[in-house]
């Protein structure tokens, strides 16, 4: 077809395009070009572009047409642009070209200002953030012709709190923009009714956010709506005037067209200046309506926050109460919003729940899996936690998400210690923990900075919501706890370490104050049985906030500063007996608690194979794996020979897992963790346990940040294939890792590492403590200083905290322990060397 | 009337509580305090640092007993707060001039 003739039937389409416009040029000239007016000429546009739609597209073609802005609106002026948008469901190809130029064509040939945005369905997978005029004429898009299917799929994808936040934002940047070219104020002498302050951008802007964030805003608002809409009305007979005479899209009513304009609208007056008067008085009194309703919509609008909601100035509110009431598993985001937005839920909102909540069951609100994530990460003690669960219990939410909670409300315990009842008891332990968390107080930075150092702090929340759940009875309420958090956490699906947690910490609440307060801890034995009892850092760092959250929360005065000293003591004392000596207790044949574990071994392994493998290494390694993840070990260390490895490597959460099994010799430790810095792996997490007939069991947890492992298809293969071969000695992994070195290991460091050396600690190990800035590499570096001042690296805890690495090496040298001045030697090159990486 | 000032071990309070029980010691006050006498306190490291923990959590008893008693007193709670090791703790032995009971304003002997 060539382009420059009309396409077929065009003939028809100058006919119906010509009569719309006399028609609406008439209605213009007599001064009624207003809302009715243009509607028609909207509708007659519509009406001539389903016929070309219908004439030029194949029947096949998945295409949809929209009209976008004041075309959308129906407010289609005589000079305005036809604004539209053509939707492809597919991808664009030759046959999208053509019915593209065939549509389009016939219409410029006619004399029509279209403006078009051509686009794949798909491209609506994400927000176009670089042109917000556009996502704002998107707002309101109209099916006009095509597959109305389409446009469905569009509004389903478009339509999103995330998008319309976005837009929200973009067009109250828009307004002070445009207000701004106009000094701020409606009274113009020659305003412009279109984008002066008072006109119909304005108002179509007021009409956009109540849109956006509460549809009945503006029956709430300042003006009866009836006159909004005569000045919109107004203001569009003005316009209407304005492009009839202009004969182009003029918006200014100047001087010179305000007598005319005054005319064809026909205001009263004998003189000129009379009529335009009147004119101009009318258009500032309807100018000043939509100024004030911009102004009080601006003010009043709710926020929109996620999926119905909407931040207003009392709080969270529902902007659709009617689809939340039904619709339960939303309540919880009301609340998680209130914290994300540091405000509260609004009183109305709070009403709407309590009004509908017992026609819930506790699995209402979290049926799908996101909904128990959602839940757990409400928990987080972020500020406003303790408001918002105490916004829940009087709402009878939190009774109803947590049926054990209700059990314990306004449940009143007589004894010499508490103050307040159960639940607001336990309401407060996660108030106090809340406040540690952000605490400036110097003392108390000690307790932030192990709140900081915990993976889960939910979970220690969840602990606490439960802990006291047992005092409905009597007597022995942590075990009547642990009884009912069983039950919450079979209805949160909760398994694993983290069920494990939970419970350990209920079951165990009153036990740290209990040592702390009624032990001599300065006896090694008390801190090593409590090391025994304890078992992990993590468990130590939760049990210890739980204890300082729980005692502050009985009374005002129960928890002194000297209590905090010796609960703090008891903590350090542990935690250096967990990281500094745990390898002095080894598993023997006849260990406490391995009978468990081989009672329920699965086929393929013989209780001999386990205490096998088990014999030698710390106690401490039962402690930090389930079982499942021991018998894993176990098959893993199977016929091991020398220059052997055994690996595997599986990821979970965004976190790698690399489990190494071999037989000791030097510079292994480092040489792994240099392979894995090869690979751009940051590993923050992990054990390295050697057992006395050199079996070396090693467990990363590692970051993936290039996420190299997961855009390469062979990658798993590759890097097992290089750590066999550097550890078998076929690579060198100083020549993997050259073409790194500049880049990699390098880290900005905010303060000076610590490298400590040790003899007290251990009864068989030099401690090294390193506490440095983390770094891709550094703990390749540091184990390569350690093995090449010929020590042997028996034992090794790695964590991170933030830009922290915090590494305990446990190592001895032929042997033995090193002597003090193998020690200094030794720090002195760690120190250099990581004094070196900044 | 002597006054029985006992500075001891915050774990050794319940079994000095249960000795001066059994010598009919009915009244006493017991206040949680901070110090340090010859043990100087020590040197606690975490993570690589070192902290000092310079004044360490003790409990102080008193009791106020009559001249007869006195010396039964000392030995009861030397004997119940004592471990043998360094941070036990001191008992002071303060003379009492005066008493008088608040709620009658009669002034005891």
């Amino acid at each position: 077809m060539s382009l420059t003739q009309p396409g077929p039937g065009s003939s028809t389409l100058v006919t119906v395009f010509e009569s719309a416009r006399a028609e609406l040029e008439a209605e213009s000239l007599r001064g009624a070009g207003g809302r009715t007016a243009l509607e028609r000429y909207a509708d007659r546009v519509d009406a001539m572009l389903r016929q070309l739609f219908a004439e030029v597209a194949p029947a096949d073609l998945h295409v949809a047409v929209m009209a976008l802005g004041g075309y959308g609106r129906r407010h289609l002026c005589l000079q305005s642009d036809i604004d539209l948008l053509i939707l492809f469901g597919g991808r664009i190809g030759t046959d999208e070209e053509r019915f593209v130029r065939r549509f389009l064509h016939p219409l410029w040939d006619l004399g029509v200002v279209v403006g078009h945005q051509v686009r794949e369905l798909d491209d609506f997978n994400r927000l176009e953030t670089d042109n917000p005029e556009f996502l704002l004429a998107l707002i309101d898009a109209r099916p006009v012709a095509g597959a109305r299917a389409l446009f469905d799929g569009f509004s389903a994808k478009f339509h999103t709190p995330a998008t319309h936040a976005y837009i929200l934002k973009a067009l109250l940047e828009l307004i002070d923009q445009r207000h701004a070219a106009f000094n701020d104020t409606l009274y113009q002498l020659e305003p412009d009714v279109k984008d002066a302050p008072g006109g119909l951008r304005d108002l179509t802007a007021t009409r956009t956010i109540a849109l956006l964030t509460d549809p009945l805003l503006l029956r709430r608002g300042p003006a009866d709506p009836a006159r909004f809409d005569q000045a919109e009305d107004f203001l569009l007979r003005v316009r209407s005037t304005l492009h009839l005479d202009a004969g182009r899209n003029q918006n200014i009513l100047s001087h010179e067209m305000q007598e005319r304009t005054a005319d064809l609208l026909g205001y009263p007056g004998a003189e000129p200046r009379q009529r335009v008067e009147r004119l101009m008085s009318d258009y500032f009194r309807h100018a000043r309506i939509v100024s004030r309703a911009l102004a009080w919509a601006r003010k009043t609008a709710p926020i929109p926050v996620g999926p119905n909601l909407g931040l207003s100035r009392d709080g969270i509110r529902f902007l659709d109460p009617i689809a939340a009431a039904r619709n339960p598993t939303s309540w919880i985001g009301a609340f998680q919003a209130a914290i994300d937005n540091g405000c509260e839920v609004a009183e109305e909102t709070l009403s709407c729940i309590q009004q509908h909540v017992d026609r819930f069951r506790a699995d209402d609100f979290f049926p799908e899996e996101r909904d128990r994530a959602a839940l757990l990460g409400l928990l987080k003690p972020r500020q406003g936690l303790y408001a918002r669960l105490s916004e829940m219990h009087d709402c009878g939410l939190l009774g109803r998400v947590f049926p054990e909670f209700q059990a314990i409300s306004w449940r009143v315990v007589r004894d010499f210690y508490h103050k307040y009842t159960v639940d607001e008891h336990t309401l407060l332990t996660i108030r106090n923990l809340e406040r540690i968390a952000h605490t400036d107080e110097p003392l108390r930075l000690r307790f932030r900075n192990v709140i900081e150092s915990i993976a889960r702090p939910e979970l220690l929340v969840l602990a606490l919501l439960l802990h006291d759940v047992g005092k409905w009875r009597d007597d022995d309420h942590a075990s009547e706890s642990e009884r009912m958090a069983r039950e919450v956490l079979d209805r949160l699906h909760m398994t694993g370490e983290a069920r494990e947690m939970v419970l350990f910490l209920i079951r165990h609440h009153l036990r740290m104050s209990l040592v702390a307060f009624r032990r001599d801890t300065e006896d090694p034995e008390i801190v090593k049985d409590f090391s025994a009892f304890i078992g992990t850092e993590e468990r130590l760092k939760m049990l210890c906030l739980m204890t300082l959250a729980d005692v502050e929360a009985v009374s005002p005065g129960t928890l002194t500063p000297w209590k905090e000293e010796l609960l703090w003591r008891l903590y350090v004392d542990t935690y250096n007996h967990l990281t500094q000596r745990y390898g002095d207790d080894l598993i023997e044949r006849n260990q406490a608690g391995l009978d468990e574990l081989l009672r329920q071994r699965p086929d393929d392994l013989s209780s001999e194979e386990i205490t096998r493998f088990l014999e030698g290494l710390p106690q401490r390694y039962l402690q930090l794996f389930q079982p499942d993840a021991i018998y894993r070990h176990v098959r893993l260390a199977r016929n091991i020979h020398p220059d052997e490895v055994h690996l595997s490597l599986e990821c979970s959460d965004g976190i790698w897992t690399l489990v190494v099994a071999t037989l000791d010799k030097p510079f292994l430790f480092s040489n792994i963790c240099g392979v894995l810095a090869s690979f751009g792996m940051d590993i923050i997490r992990g054990h390295a346990l050697t057992n006395p007939n050199g079996l070396v069991l090693d467990v990363f947890s590692f970051i993936d940040e290039e996420r190299f492992l997961t855009l390469n298809p062979d990658a798993h293969a590759q890097v097992l294939h290089v750590l066999e071969d550097v550890v078998s000695g076929r690579a060198d992994v100083t020549t993997l890792l050259r073409g790194r070195e500049q880049g990699v290991l390098r880290a900005s460091s905010r303060f000076a590492p610590v490298v400590r050396a040790d003899n007290e600690a251990s009864g068989r190990y030099t401690i090294l403590d390193i506490v440095a800035s983390n770094a891709l590499g550094l703990l390749y570096r540091i184990s390569r200083v350690i093995s090449r001042h010929g020590c042997d690296v028996d034992l090794v805890l790695i964590a991170t905290e933030g830009e922290k690495a915090i590494d305990v090496f446990h190592i001895t040298k032929g042997g033995s322990k090193l002597t003090e001045a193998e020690q200094q030697g030794l720090t002195s090159d760690l120190l250099r060397t990581l004094e070196g990486l900044q | 009337m002597k006054l029985i000032k006992c500075i001891i071990r915050p774990n050794k309070v319940d079994e000095v509580k249960d000795a001066l029980a059994r010598l009919n010691i009915a009244g006493m006050t017991v206040t949680e305090v901070r110090g340090h006498g010859k043990q100087k306190g020590h040197t606690a490291i975490y993570r690589g640092k070192e902290y000092n923990v310079s004044l360490l959590p003790k409990m102080e008893v008193e009791v106020v007993v009559p001249d007869n008693l006195t010396d039964d007193v000392v030995k009861a709670v030397v004997q119940a707060a004592r471990t043998g090791e360094i941070g036990d703790g001191r008992v002071f032995v303060l003379p009492v001039l005066e008493s008088y009971r608040i709620r009658t304003g009669e002034k005891e002997s």
